[in-house]
């Protein structure tokens, strides 16, 4: 068990160095020039020369790279050319809002999407099932901005009920914390809550299709119901590994909810940097991310052993 | 910094850190005491002599004072200044502070942090502190609270440079500050202004925080634009930033913040409708739009190409598309300079008056051997008043003929395209778009945008010895009846020679909440004496 | 509705004897339509946007560029059906012209991505030693999120359909590679497969005969999905201005434009959103019904 985690942990390595070499060659090709952002509009090209020079630019693509990478792994993502805090700082900065709105979303998805998916396996082939599954489908063909000014339209500004903006952190209560949250969580959870909703609909009709449940059944065990909670456990194994999958939509996601809503957190800070060719917070936060989004999978891999004791590797 | 310094910063910042923890939500402080303002843009770094975007300005006003500020009439007035003597030859300036300026670290403003601050500055302005530079034989300190000039040439205009409000401005930096190169970043934001910056809530991207500085001694005189004495009602400003003008909007109606700078010309209505909130024009020197033409290559080095342009652009379909249909915003300006100021002047603008002439331009352009060659058009598809023209110039160049290849880059990459000298075709460009303020075109000298000096020219490099002889000659000129004569012959010759096209005069809103009283039409938010009830 | 609703409980209740004998007379269409009601569906939307982006310029447009700002945000009235946007544009003729972007990319994405996936994931399957960095290399781009990943790409080129096309399929291709190195490495166990390697035929023939045939329903359908989820990418990075360049009329950039007035114009949004969704819909339909069709076995993993 240990070794297989161990070895896991090693696995992820590489892919983490080949996401970090394709980041950085990704933005050294970039044709934006940062130095001349800086500059501003008034600057004359000697200005801009020396600007450049100043932040490095200048040098040839693999001295940057292993430069980057060596600094990294001492912990330094660098310095924003923009606002010439430390990567980091501003990273931190901006954990707690996307932090905040992914495990709101995920608590909210998943508690809509769970039980709709098992309805909908146990009502299979009713209204309520072909109910759930067009919701569903809506829910994933309908982009997020979209969902996400419908959202804030009707609920912010027609009824006044929740502010259209902004973000209050949980340590200034949990109501105000909540009032914020909600819509955005709301919006970015649809597809979420959708795409679980579907597999787990799928997964337990898989295995109440399975053999053993034919013959609990015809044996006549338990209840429908006991046989529902048995049959959502063997379907947890797939359903984790959504979770997991569809962590990637939901980061993508929040990047456009954070514009939506202006909320102060890293998706707003992508598309600030990539806007603004801000090297080394581009680098950052799709590093970040990428990370996370590893160690995401590798804690579903993990997960599968608690859920389903008959894997063993 | 010395030892006692950073014993004191650090003493600082613990008690900073203690404060935050034992009450969590410094923004409960008395409601009437916090201003939540949105800018017009993000405060993405806070040095103004680095950088010469015009929300950094705006910012610093906050936290650095100046030697002299303009007033509504944009004259300078002595600010830290006590007093100031001049040679009759205008070669020799001395000043003296007024006694009782402090920094926000409690040492006070003497001489050698002014010039320091006036080195650093002088090497980035162009227009106003590299002809300062040209012309110093020294710049001293004779004691703590006096400093002097001594020129090899005279130069009548020191207090509109020392003052100026077009970036970047000279402001007063502590020495130790005011001493990096500059072009590289400040990284402490210590002033001797009315607020001090408050680094650690700031979230570039998202918000800015400002808090009083209780050290600050304001002037007797009542606060005038940048001039008079700074009084601040508030312990914390908030910049909230808010690059959706719809999200901007929906707060304000919504109570979540007090002011907005710019909010877009098409939500006033709904703004003006709902209940608690004010509209009103931010600026009445409001803005002049540019169509910026490359002087260098085909088809715009030939000025009859310009001019077809020139005579086929409607200036009213460029500020409808800007600034939408609320006609007392917008205006038609056939010349450069600032419309209601007193230097503004139409003599020579024909060009941009009455029925616009497609056939005209077409006949002109094959005159000038246009042979459907495709027209780089560079726009910034982030920035609203940018994107509005790009689209209204690339309508108009196919009525006239031109193969357009509409470029759709971010604010920044326009920013480092038109530098490029090279052919449109290998990386360079033929038109962008811009604007400027209208504090920035009351008269040539902060007018980057108006010099025809070729090679040194701002970007489209424009060559025009007639122009750059009205320049010099209106710097000489001995009075206003005088400058605007000079004037009109500068109007008229720019205009010939298609220097750039303006596409418009226009103003913009601001917004604020019933709430708060003393907002001021300036080209820059003020908010000394702003109050909130 | 109702049509569907009762073949859906046909097709729910399979195992349930068939009382009813299908009346002979019923054609084989009618016989499709109820056992593949989403096809159906599906198929109709989509086909029905597909005549709209074809015959665009037909159906009482006006040129969708064209820019009067004299007229500018006009109410959806007789004369302009669906109003007119902050420039004066017609919006109705830019929603019908924006057909063609969201569906050229959304297919262009699909087809291509499947391309690219399945050379590289044959080329896996068969090659061991390809077979690891290939795979690292897939492991390392699907860890960055798609969207993340097309809005980097963007900001490396200029603004145009085919970029965002090539970049859109760069984030999507290698989720077709490892499904078709799946398939592969799976096929390559079966005996009648083995048999044929080891009687020395040809890489090339294998592929054609055995491995292809195989790999064609599951890549269809992840196809059909990728074509969805192109589309809404197309829009997103458009919205966020990273997109199709902004003067071609794309479901996106009317969005993106509208989205300042959305309080008070909020038309100029809604009906591009209206299109874009039904049309992901539809395709999304069209998926589903496709798993269901060709791999029922596939419907309940997926």
């Amino acid at each position: 068990m240990l070794s297989y985690v161990t070895r896991r942990i090693i696995a992820t390595i590489p892919v983490v160095l080949i996401v970090a070499f394709f980041v950085f060659s990704l933005l050294y090709l970039a044709p934006g020039d940062p130095a001349a952002i800086i500059a501003g509009d008034q600057a004359t090209p000697a200005d801009v020369d020396r600007i450049r020079e100043s932040l490095g630019l200048d040098r040839p693509f693999l001295v940057r790279f292993f430069d980057w990478l060596w600094r990294i792994l001492q912990g330094d993502l660098g310095t924003s050319i923009f606002t010439n805090l430390p990567v980091s700082h501003m990273i931190q900065q901006r954990i707690e809002p996307t932090l905040s709105l992914m495990v709101l979303t995920l608590f909210l998805s998943l508690s809509c999407a769970i039980p709709m998916g098992v309805i909908a396996a146990w009502k299979h082939g009713t209204w309520v099932d072909r109910a759930v599954m067009m919701t569903a489908v809506f829910g994933f063909s309908t982009p997020v901005f979209v969902i996400g000014y419908l959202l804030a339209y009707f609920f912010a500004l027609k009824l006044d009920w929740l502010p259209v903006q902004g973000f209050t952190s949980i340590s200034h209560g949990l109501f105000p914390f909540l009032r914020n949250l909600i819509l955005p969580a709301v919006a970015l959870g649809l597809v979420y809550m959708a795409l679980i909703a579907r597999i787990t609909r799928a997964t337990m009709l898989d295995v109440l299709s399975q053999d053993y449940v034919r013959t609990a059944k015809a044996k006549g065990v338990g209840q429908r119901g006991i046989l529902f909670l048995h049959a959502l456990k063997n379907a947890a194994v797939p359903i984790v590994t959504i979770v997991g999958i569809g962590f990637a939509a939901l980061i993508g996601g929040a990047v456009v909810t954070e514009s939506v809503f202006a909320i102060p957190g890293l998706g707003r800070l992508t598309v600030d940097a990539i806007l603004r060719r801000d090297y080394p917070v581009i680098q950052g936060v799709v590093l970040l991310f990428s990370c996370v989004y590893v160690l995401v999978n590798l804690g579903v891999d993990l997960l599968y052993t608690l859920f389903d004791p008959r894997i063993r590797y | 910094m010395d030892r006692r310094g950073f014993l004191r910063t650090a003493a600082l910042g613990a008690v900073a850190t203690a404060g935050g923890l034992a009450t969590p939500n410094l923004a409960r402080a008395a409601d009437n005491k916090v201003l939540r303002f949105v800018p017009q843009a993000n405060l993405a770094n806070l040095d103004p002599i680095w950088t010469t975007q015009y929300v950094v300005r705006n910012g610093s006003l906050l936290i650095w004072d100046m030697l002299y500020g303009v007033n509504d009439k944009l004259e300078p007035q002595p600010q830290m200044v006590q007093s100031h003597d001049v040679s009759a030859d205008y070669k020799t300036w001395t000043f003296t502070l007024r006694p009782g300026l402090k920094f926000h670290d409690g040492e006070p403003v003497r001489s050698k942090d002014v010039i320091a601050s006036i080195n650093r500055w002088m090497a980035r302005d162009a227009t106003m502190g590299l002809p300062i530079k040209r012309r110093l034989d020294a710049l001293e300190a004779v004691d703590d609270a006096t400093f002097r000039f001594r020129l090899n040439q005279p130069y009548p205009k020191m207090l509109f440079a020392l003052g100026k409000s077009s970036t970047p401005c000279l402001f007063i930096m502590p020495e130790r500050i005011a001493s990096t190169d500059p072009f590289k970043q400040i990284t402490e934001y210590v002033g001797s202004g009315p607020m001090r910056f408050n680094k650690n809530d700031w979230v570039p991207g998202s918000k800015a925080v400002f808090e009083r500085f209780d050290g600050y001694v304001p002037r007797a005189e009542k606060a005038n634009w940048l001039s008079g004495g700074k009084r601040m009602n508030f312990d914390r400003v908030e910049w909230h930033i808010l690059p959706d003008s719809a999200t901007a909007s929906a707060a304000l109606q919504n109570n979540e913040v007090d002011w907005v700078e710019t909010p877009s010309p098409d939500l006033i209505p709904l703004l003006r409708k709902a209940a608690g909130v004010n509209v009103d024009i931010a600026d009445p020197l409001g803005n002049i739009g540019s169509l910026r033409l490359n002087h260098l290559h085909p088809p715009f080095n030939d000025v009859r190409a310009r001019r077809a342009v020139q005579m086929a652009l409607s200036q009213e379909d460029y500020m409808r598309a800007v600034v939408g249909d609320d006609e007392t915003l917008w205006k038609g300006v056939p010349g450069y300079f600032t419309p209601d100021t007193p230097l503004y002047t139409e003599v020579g603008g024909e060009p941009l008056k009455g029925k616009r002439d497609y056939e005209g331009a077409k006949k002109l352009l094959k005159e000038a051997g246009y042979n459907g060659e495709p027209i780089i058009l560079l726009v910034a598809t982030d920035v609203a008043i940018t994107k509005a023209q790009g689209d209204v110039t690339a309508d108009l160049l196919k009525r006239i003929g031109m193969n357009v290849q509409y470029t759709a880059l971010d604010w920044g990459t326009v920013g480092q395209r038109r530098a490029k000298k090279e052919a449109p075709a290998a990386g360079g460009w033929n038109i962008f778009h811009t604007w400027h303020a209208g504090a920035d075109c009351v008269n040539p000298a902060p007018y980057i945008a108006l010099d025809a000096g070729g090679d040194t020219a701002w970007f489209g490099w424009p060559k025009s010895e007639l122009v750059q002889a009205k320049i010099a000659e209106w710097y000489g000129a001995p009075d206003l009846a005088a400058e605007k004569k000079v004037i009109e012959e500068l109007n008229k010759a720019a205009m010939e020679h298609v220097v750039y096209v303006p596409t418009g005069f226009f103003k913009g809103y601001q917004a604020w909440r019933k709430s708060v009283s003393g907002v001021v039409k300036a080209p820059f938010p003020l908010f000394w004496d702003v109050t909130k009830a | 509705m109702s049509a569907t609703s009762s073949s859906g409980e046909y097709l729910a209740a399979p195992v349930l004897p068939n009382v009813l004998p299908t009346p002979k007379e019923r054609g084989k269409i009618m016989g499709f339509i109820h056992r593949h009601p989403t096809i159906v569906i599906g198929g109709t939307l989509v086909a029905i946007m597909v005549l709209i982006a074809v015959f665009a310029p037909l159906l009482w447009t006006k040129d969708p560029t064209a820019l009067a700002p004299a007229r500018r945000t006009r109410e959806p009235s007789d004369l302009y059906w669906f109003g007119t946007d902050m420039l004066g544009r017609d919006v109705y003729s830019r929603v019908l012209y924006g057909a063609r972007v969201s569906l050229l990319v959304g297919f262009s994405v699909a087809t291509l991505a499947a391309i690219i996936g399945t050379t590289l994931g044959l080329i896996a399957g068969f090659t061991r030693s390809v077979d690891a960095i290939v795979m690292r290399v897939m492991d390392g781009l699907m860890s960055i999120p798609p969207i993340l990943l097309a809005i980097a790409l963007m900001a490396l080129t200029r603004a145009s359909v085919k970029n965002v096309i090539i970049a859109i399929s760069i984030a999507e291709f290698p989720r077709v590679c490892r499904l078709v190195r799946g398939v592969v490495l799976s096929l390559r166990e079966q005996p009648y497969v083995e048999a044929a390697i080891a009687s020395g035929t040809k890489v090339p023939v294998i592929i054609w005969k055995h491995i292809l045939p195989n790999t064609l329903a599951p890549l269809m359908v992840q196809a059909t999905f990728i074509c969805a989820s192109a589309m809404i990418t197309e829009a997103t990075l458009s919205f966020i201005g990273a997109g199709t360049p902004p003067i071609i009329p794309s479901w996106g950039n009317i969005m993106a434009e509208g989205r300042a007035l959305w309080q008070v114009k909020p038309y100029i949004v809604f009906f591009p959103a209206i299109f874009l969704s039904i049309t992901v819909l539809a395709v999304n339909l069209l998926g589903d019904g496709l798993r269901d069709a060709l791999d029922p076995r596939l419907a309940k993993r997926l």
